[in-house]
């Protein structure tokens, strides 16, 4: 490729398929939502002149301005009630929350506001915004950087809750839930940010709220969503060695759910290991085992088993590799499930 | 952005007979029609009619019509759980109100919102405390920058301001210098706990830590309302945001059969209500116009109970 030269911009023509992390993919994402609406905005703490914490944001203040890009105070119900404010007058904004235990002093703006005035209204007011937060374990952090609070939103009727698990999701779906007239929460692995893959920048790889098989499979289904969907990917590659068949799907979607791939897998494989980082008591992970018994009962040769972070307050970072399930944990509930 | 903005705070002078000048025939039509709703509401409540809650503003009537000449259609008024009285000031409809409370046909959201979820036009009410100040800087922020010179206005009680929301909104109004206008209804009592067991401090002391302009108002005669709080809500059009305080009382309970005021207490804030001081300067005038609202709310109630249901529908 030539040098660029000062009356030839590097920016012409970019590579069609390129290799990203997901860090990478969705701050390309957000420029490329920005570049192409002019009312989309970004909001959060830091995500200025540091470009966030997490630099997902790196270069759009400077890029976009001060009036697009905007710092704001510490202060969540702020940020989100003062996103709703702008949504409801037509912009489309993209707030950051810096980390996954930061998102609790917005609660109220997202469960009382972001969530029921569409309902309230019937319809006459939208609130197209994006709520992109950080989220999970296993960076070395403290309890409040480590959290998985996706099931609370998943549990309140009137959000859509998604998350990413690789670099071409990362750039897509934030496209995808930016041009979304409801309100998204938007949940990036963070453990995983700096994983790398390849992101075809012509072509989405399929619309937002839908799920995805990842790797097709004869013996047991595992169904897991965003910093799991490695981990499973990579015990259905040891599973292998072993001569199980491994199907895995990567849900994406958390709110609404998109369960018919599963129902279809589990009905082929009659087994179903679901794997989550949070933990599972009255979670994501125990509506889809419910539902899955419900529409898939006479189809099941075993109970549906969950491989999920515990039933306690994320724990110091020297314990965590105790508490986020592993290649072996999984193995070990794929063990079970074949052996009932 | 720095803030650089001056604090002004300034106090009326206190209530009394003597200093109620003569309100224009519409006004106080308005206050009385306020009055007479909400008395009807309660008495609905009591013979089964209504179900759920509400929260009338009895006694506070003057306050969002005292506005209603300071504000301009493009403005938008954020309305709380006590808010029957602010959208019959800037709408003058009392009967899609009420079919919205009863879910009768002509309802403004179809029944949906109730008394304390209203949305029409730039008009938004939420029930839960504070909630709507962060909203209302957003749409304040979008003004400044889209429609200059409109401004976005949010009522709250002195209850309200025991919630962190109020201190994350008026943080950003200040720094961002955006056009909002906090207007408090301070009327001494947050549910059944008095304003001195729940505030430490004062409201104007709280404004004044932010930099942002402070007036106190404990008059309920419009004109003099108007005169001195016109210039500054003027200014929050230009990006001086307003802690405007009504020193005000609440004459019923906070919700219904829920007041647990002695009876010397609630004789003291009857003999301050405006009703009652409104009657004695205005005397024939007075009487008059209340047996006009009174009766125009009979009618009222009887028509809309007499509608169908309300039918939900979709946008």
């Amino acid at each position: 490729m030539a040098a660029p030269t000062m009356d030839r911009p590097t920016s012409a023509a970019p590579a069609p398929v390129q290799t990203l992390t997901i860090a990478k993919a969705l701050n390309n994402g957000l420029r490329a939502s920005m570049e192409a609406n002019r009312k989309v905005l970004v909001m959060g703490e830091d995500v200025g002149k540091l470009g966030g914490v997490f630099r997902i944001t790196d270069g759009l203040q400077k890029d976009f301005g001060e009036q697009r890009v905007l710092d704001t105070p510490l202060s969540e119900s702020g940020i989100i009630g003062t996103a709703v404010g702008l949504a409801i007058r037509g912009y489309r904004p993209v707030c950051e929350i810096q980390f996954d235990g930061f998102i609790f002093p917005g609660f109220d703006q997202i469960v009382s506001q972001v969530a029921k005035l569409h309902y309230r209204t019937q319809g006459r007011l939208k609130l197209p915004m994006v709520i992109r937060v950080p989220f999970g374990g296993g960076i070395g952090a403290v309890e409040h950087h480590s959290e998985s609070p996706e099931s609370y939103f998943a549990h309140t009727a009137g959000l859509r809750v998604v998350t990413c698990s690789n670099p071409a999701d990362a750039y897509w779906m934030i496209q995808q839930a930016i041009d979304c007239d409801d309100p998204v929460l938007f949940f990036e692995p963070k453990r995983r940010y700096y994983e790398k893959g390849e992101v075809d920048t012509t072509a989405a790889p399929g619309p937002l709220f839908r799920s995805r098989t990842l790797r097709t499979g004869r013996d047991v289904t595992v169904v897991t969503y965003g910093p799991m969907v490695r981990t499973s990917l990579d015990a259905a590659a040891a599973a292998e060695e072993e001569g199980r068949s491994l199907e895995v799907i990567d849900l994406r979607t958390l709110s609404p759910l998109d369960l018919a791939p599963v129902y279809e897998s589990v009905r082929r494989t009659g087994r179903l290991v679901v794997v989550t980082e949070a933990p599972g008591e009255s979670s994501i992970s125990s509506e889809i085992a419910a539902k899955v018994q419900q529409e898939c009962f006479y189809s099941l040769q075993a109970p549906v088993l969950r491989v999920t972070g515990f039933d306690t307050p994320y724990p110091p970072s020297k314990l965590e590799e105790e508490f986020l399930p592993d290649l072996d944990r999984v193995l070990h509930a794929v063990d079970r499930s074949l052996a009932w | 952005m720095t803030n650089n903005m001056a604090t002004t705070t300034i106090e009326m002078a206190p209530d009394g007979a003597d200093h109620i000048s003569p309100p224009a025939d519409a006004d106080l039509a308005t206050m009385l029609l306020i009055r007479h709703f909400e008395l009807a509401l309660l008495d609905l409540f009591a013979r089964g009619e209504l179900h759920g809650t509400t929260h009338t503003c009895l006694g506070q009537e003057y306050v969002p019509v005292a506005l209603v000449p300071l504000l301009a259609e493009r403005d938008y008024v954020f309305s709380n759980h006590r808010g029957h009285g602010h959208y019959i000031a800037r709408f003058g409809d009392p009967a899609g109100l009420l079919a919205e409370i009863m879910g009768r046909e002509g309802a403004v959201c179809n029944g949906v919102g109730g008394s304390q979820h209203i949305f029409r036009d730039r008009y938004l009410s939420t029930g839960v405390q504070g909630e709507s100040l962060p909203v209302a800087a957003g749409v304040a922020l979008h003004l400044k920058r889209h429609e200059p010179g409109a401004l976005a206005l949010t009522y709250i009680g002195d209850g309200t301001w025991g919630e962190g929301a109020v201190y994350e909104a008026l943080n950003m109004a200040a720094l961002w210098r955006l056009p909002l206008l906090v207007v408090v209804e301070h009327n001494g009592i947050a549910q059944s706990t008095a304003t001195g067991a729940q505030m430490a401090g004062t409201i104007r002391a709280r404004a004044a830590a932010f930099g942002i302009a402070h007036l106190r108002v404990e008059n309920s005669s419009l004109t003099e309302i108007r005169a001195t709080a016109g210039p500054l809500v003027e200014r929050v059009r230009d990006g001086a945001p307003l802690v405007l305080e009504f020193v005000t009382h609440r004459l019923g309970p906070h919700s219904k059969g829920d007041d647990t005021r002695t009876d010397a207490e609630l004789r003291q804030v009857r003999a301050a209500d405006w009703h009652a001081l409104y009657s004695e300067a205005l005397g024939e005038r007075f009487a008059e116009a209340d047996a006009i609202a009174a009766a125009r709310v009979t009618r009222l109630v009887d028509e809309v109970a007499a509608r169908p249901p309300a039918v939900w529908s979709k946008a």
